[in-house]
């Protein structure tokens, strides 16, 4: 029991006393994590409303993938772009494994399915008066998906929120693709799995209460966000 | 110039015929009333004259030119507006709600707002303008949502059952204001499954049952 808690009073001093090492970890997170996040909407939001506001061939379909794709294991995903990015994959002339962008590839396919489903639940959940509304108001048709689409920001920033809270704290894609190389693309969650390993316990409690923080200081930046 | 003119117009849900209409003409400038009892097809045919629901078949004309639906209906949908028999707000403030219109039009934020505002008055709502949209009462709502309809500037108003679910101040505040605007020699076209209290209001009455026009009276 004691070197439970001497290792979470250790993390703790070293995660506020700016240790370089947790520090360079956290840089890394917060990048991926962003970066994956806005690509991840970029793509998951217009599919999120495709499926809830359009009927077309094929729909019911379409859900059930984008569904399905939310269970799928990480190290499935983590070996499948492994394998497209490897020397001897197709896309292995990029040279792009073991980077953080190859972090971010991965962990876009992981939060699209999130983000894609979180939205076409909260847009099918407006009233379905909030579009005929805003035409007969006078909105075009893009102007009546912009209203929907605000009625549904509460459930669209949840959409959001979830996918970055998934990919933050992610390890297994992590860890395939970027290879937790220390200063480049080693992340807070690769670190914590690393120094846990090598008896490093405080120094995981460290990583792990920097990686707290950020999700915390996120999800209350996003209840601002749907307050304004 | 008639404002509307509905010809062998027919609509369909799931194969069920909702609305078979011969030929239907609605003056300008005054107030007609559309009544029947639920279902007869009076919401699905003020959609139909608001460009909200392509019907299967006929003609539809406003001010002698064809409806617009979908994508090419936005100029016909600046000048009909529906207001709905249960209106839908949205979040946020009356205000906001009530320059809704106007910011669709592209029009600056506090130019709208005014528009809203006179709009407010005109309805004797502007002590709502700061309050929360959803929080209203339905009698509240529904005063807000004609204020919405009469700051967009439209020309001509379909009234989706005003008076159903109001109590009884604020049914006879509505009507007032509605026949200040037919005063003003605005189109109005109201459903009701009670023609007798349009009927003060009315000076043109359809009759419609089971989707089909039956004579009035």
């Amino acid at each position: 029991m004691d070197f439970l808690l001497e290792g979470i009073r250790d993390g703790i001093l070293l995660a506020f006393r700016g240790d370089p090492e947790v520090m360079n970890a956290s840089w890394v997170t917060i990048r991926v994590s962003f970066g994956t996040t806005i690509v991840a909407s970029i793509i998951g939001l217009p599919i999120g409303w495709l499926l809830a506001a359009h009927r077309f061939p094929g729909r019911g379909a379409a859900i059930s993938v984008v569904q399905t794709l939310l269970g799928i294991p990480t190290v499935v995903i983590g070996l499948v772009v492994y394998g497209l990015l490897s020397r001897r994959g197709p896309l292995g002339f990029a040279d792009l494994l073991f980077t953080p962008t190859a972090i971010v590839i991965g962990l876009v396919i992981l939060a699209v399915p999130i983000v894609s489903v979180f939205t076409m639940t909260a847009v099918s959940s407006v009233d379905e008066r909030a579009r005929e509304t805003a035409l007969t108001l006078g909105a075009s048709s893009r102007m009546a998906a912009w209203a929907v689409l605000r009625e549904a920001r509460f459930g669209l920033m949840a959409a959001i929120v979830a996918a970055f809270g998934r990919v933050s704290s992610e390890v297994g894609i992590a860890m395939m693709l970027g290879g937790n190389i220390k200063g480049y693309t080693r992340t807070l969650t690769t670190g914590i799995a690393l120094e846990s390993m090598k008896g490093e316990f405080g120094f995981g409690i460290a990583l792990g209460v920097v990686l707290m923080i950020i999700i915390f200081v996120t999800n209350l930046g996003s209840r601002f966000l749907q307050k304004s | 110039m008639k404002t509307f003119i509905l010809e062998k117009l027919s609509v369909s849900f799931g194969g069920d015929t909702v609305l078979d209409i011969g030929r239907l003409e609605v003056e300008p400038g005054v107030v007609t009333s559309l009544s029947g009892a639920n279902g007869a097809g009076k919401t699905t045919l003020l959609r139909v004259m608001a460009g909200l629901l392509r019907p299967d078949q006929g003609r539809a004309e406003y001010m002698g030119e064809p409806i617009g639906y979908g994508g090419g209906g936005l100029t016909h949908r600046r000048r009909v507006s529906l207001l709905h028999q249960e209106p839908f707000m949205f979040r946020g403030e009356v205000i906001a709600n009530v320059a809704f219109g106007e910011v669709a039009r592209g029009k600056e934020k506090s130019a709208s707002e005014e528009a809203a505002l006179r709009a407010l008055e005109r309805v004797g709502c502007t002590h709502l303008a700061g309050r929360s949209a959803t929080a209203l009462s339905g009698g509240e709502r529904k005063r807000v949502a004609l204020a919405r309809a009469l700051a967009t500037g439209a020309e001509t108003l379909l009234l989706d059952e005003p008076a159903a679910g109001v109590d009884a101040e604020n049914t006879e505040k509505l009507r007032e204001v509605i026949a200040s605007l037919a005063g003003g020699g605005m189109t109005i076209v109201l459903s009701t499954h009670q023609p007798d209290w349009a009927s003060p209001i009315a000076s043109e009455s359809i009759r419609l049952a089971y989707g089909k026009l039956a004579p009035s009276g």
